[in-house]
């Protein structure tokens, strides 16, 4: 389905030069830079001072929210811990919520979507009807029941939760892809010289059908990310991890909102901007794999 | 004839769909840790309450009879009782289901509408500067997080310049006030709306704006636009009368496809600015431990969302001849 990667010396340096004629996604590559280097930030302030522990770290002169100050450069929360080290361990709970939970669903999304396409009939019909109704079925919603019914959800069960939500999306578009390969020639000839049914679909449709996996995953990092901070903001996040969504829910559920901008602007202002660089990522990868859309973005 | 056969079955397909749903949180309720009684029971109840829910709920019989009652209940509409309001679940329900309706369903016309008009336009002006502009801010917007989009729009719009009440879905001295006119208490509604409204509309227009742009692009390459060229239209009606009709029928799938992530947009929205909906009673439940009340709400929003689905596959058959032949 693409030409460039086919033609290709070195295929990922084909993709990255028709990567980098997309403005919007450098920007996108841009922005996901600067939150790494948040991530990875993210561990220097407790070793100055056990004060600036994002969790468990107090100011013992501080026991209000407090603006920004040279002491905590984006001020206090409620009980005198630092916004700023806050947001930056935000920033690593957001990669790891993301880039897990994501990674999960789309190998789960492909397994199916391979198991269904190959073996079609009734294994077919009975995952393409449980992708239709996971599809309709408001993910965070489904989460919160669950978070009821388990008295609270650690931060990987919700990883694991959101990545069982969101294959059906993958698994439909590997399924059509895998029933265009599985008549090929190439599987025929597999078939002939007596390669079993694993081995067709791990060594010779598997392979063809990653890449487009791997389009979908930018998609899944965002959503796993926003339903995360979701699920914190409306309380029911991991209480041993600082999110950004948990940093919102502390500014709106001890009344701050309207007396701490700067505390309610930050953590609002990750979220999104995480969220746009990744969708501006997944679009230009759009585009590098499927050439129709090249330029009808940007104009 | 035929659009019957379809309705019909996608309607068989929906109630096999909502059958699956409400088995599975059957069964969830019951393997989830700590015994059944205990999420049925509030411990504020007096041991006569206790007895009518066990017997009512069949909790000392097989799992598979509990099942059968539990299905029974359901189709008798009797969905147990409120640990929160102490009223029977269904009661408590009934008003929200409007209240999350008329804030869902205008919001969501209104976007897609919005959407599919600029989508046009930005297709039509492409590579302009009111294109780049259209695109961005649809980039922009699309992708902040609701929730804290709400947050700052009850602080610059109504506690910063007071032009909208924070919160709530209506001031109640207007409402009981019998003397004050049908016309005035709809208007102080719609006032209380509109923040909630704005959040979801933001959010939301510019996905359909994007998707109609992209489609609009590729229907003006098709050959019958440039035969509508030939014949000398005028651009008004090429764009009107030929491309938008067709372009507009991705944005319809996807209004569908993006049901779920509307409906859970939904009940942050109704969270954030406490509208007395479904969503938001959920949310409350669920932070309550009121089972019998999360479990009602959770039905009636999947059925909310199945039935909705299917209008929007209705409204695509109609729109589109070829799905109803197939």
């Amino acid at each position: 389905m693409n030409n460039a990667i086919k033609e290709g010396k070195g295929p990922i340096s084909e993709a990255w030069k028709l990567f980098k004629e997309s403005n919007l996604g450098k920007t996108g590559l841009v922005i996901l830079l600067f939150f790494a280097l948040m991530a990875i930030l993210s561990f220097i302030p407790p070793l100055i001072d056990p004060m600036y522990h994002p969790l468990k770290g107090v100011d013992p002169s501080i026991s209000v929210s407090t603006p920004p100050s040279l002491r905590h450069w984006l001020g206090t929360d409620f009980m005198g811990r630092d916004i700023l080290s806050q947001l930056l361990a935000g920033a690593r709970v957001a990669f790891v919520v993301g880039i897990s939970s994501a990674l999960m669903s789309i190998i789960l999304g492909t397994l199916l979507g391979m198991i269904a396409g190959y073996w079609g009939r009734i294994v077919d019909t009975l995952i393409m009807r449980a992708a239709d109704i996971i599809m309709v079925l408001p993910t965070l919603l489904v989460i919160l029941v669950l978070a009821a019914l388990f008295k609270g959800l650690s931060i990987w069960s919700i990883v694991i939760i959101i990545a069982i939500f969101r294959w059906p999306g993958v698994s439909r578009v590997i399924r059509a892809q895998t029933l265009s390969l599985k008549n090929r020639p190439f599987v025929d000839a597999a078939r002939a010289v007596g390669a079993g049914h694993m081995r067709i679909l791990f060594r010779h449709i598997m392979p063809n059908v990653v890449p487009l996996a791997f389009l979908y995953m930018t998609f899944r990092v965002t959503s796993a990310i926003v339903i995360e901070a979701a699920l914190a903001f409306l309380g029911f996040g991991d209480p041993t991890t600082v999110s950004w969504g948990m940093m919102l829910q502390w500014v709106w559920k001890t009344g701050h909102m309207f007396k701490a901008p700067y505390w309610l602007l930050p953590p609002g202002i990750c979220i999104s901007l995480i969220t746009l660089s990744f969708y501006l990522i997944g679009r230009a990868m759009e585009q590098v794999l499927d050439p129709r859309l090249r330029r009808d973005w940007e104009g | 004839m035929r659009i019957w056969r379809f309705l019909l079955r996608r309607l068989f397909q929906v109630g096999i769909s909502f059958f699956i749903i409400l088995s599975l949180l059957f069964f969830l309720l019951r393997l989830s840790p700590g015994d059944p009684y205990s999420k049925y029971i509030d411990s504020d109840m007096t041991t006569q309450e206790v007895e009518i829910i066990k017997s009512q709920m069949g909790l000392d019989r097989p799992l598979w009879a509990q099942y059968l009652i539990y299905l029974k209940n359901f189709i008798k509409g009797d969905m147990g009782i409120s640990f929160y309001y102490g009223k029977p679940v269904g009661e408590v329900i009934r008003g929200k289901v409007f209240n999350t309706i008329l804030l869902f369903t205008t919001s969501v016309i209104f976007s897609a509408l919005v959407g599919i008009f600029l989508g046009k336009i930005a297709a039509w002006k492409r590579g302009s500067l009111l294109d780049s502009f259209l695109t961005f801010s649809s980039l922009v917007t699309h992708t902040l997080f609701l929730p804290w989009l709400g947050l700052l729009l009850i602080w610059l719009l109504g506690y910063k310049l007071e032009l909208f009440p924070l919160s709530s879905m209506y001031t109640p001295e207007i409402w009981l006030d019998p003397e004050i006119s049908f016309l005035r208490k709809l208007l102080d509604v719609l006032h209380h709306m509109f923040l909630p409204f704005l959040t979801l509309f933001l959010l939301h227009f510019g996905s359909y704006l994007l998707l109609m742009r992209n489609s609009m692009i590729g229907v003006l390459k098709e050959d019958y636009i440039l035969t509508a060229k030939a014949k000398g239209l005028e651009d008004k009606d090429i764009i009107n009368k030929h491309a938008v009709p067709n372009a507009s029928l991705p944005v319809i799938t996807s209004v569908g496809l993006s049901l779920a992530f509307s409906i859970n947009g939904g009940a942050l929205t109704e969270t954030v600015f406490s509208w007395p909906g479904l969503g938001r009673e959920l949310v409350v439940a669920v932070s309550q431990n009121d089972y019998p009340l999360a479990q009602a709400a959770f039905l009636l929003i999947a059925i909310v969302v199945l039935l909705a689905n299917l209008l929007v596959d209705l409204l695509y058959a109609y729109l589109d001849p070829r799905i109803r032949y197939e």
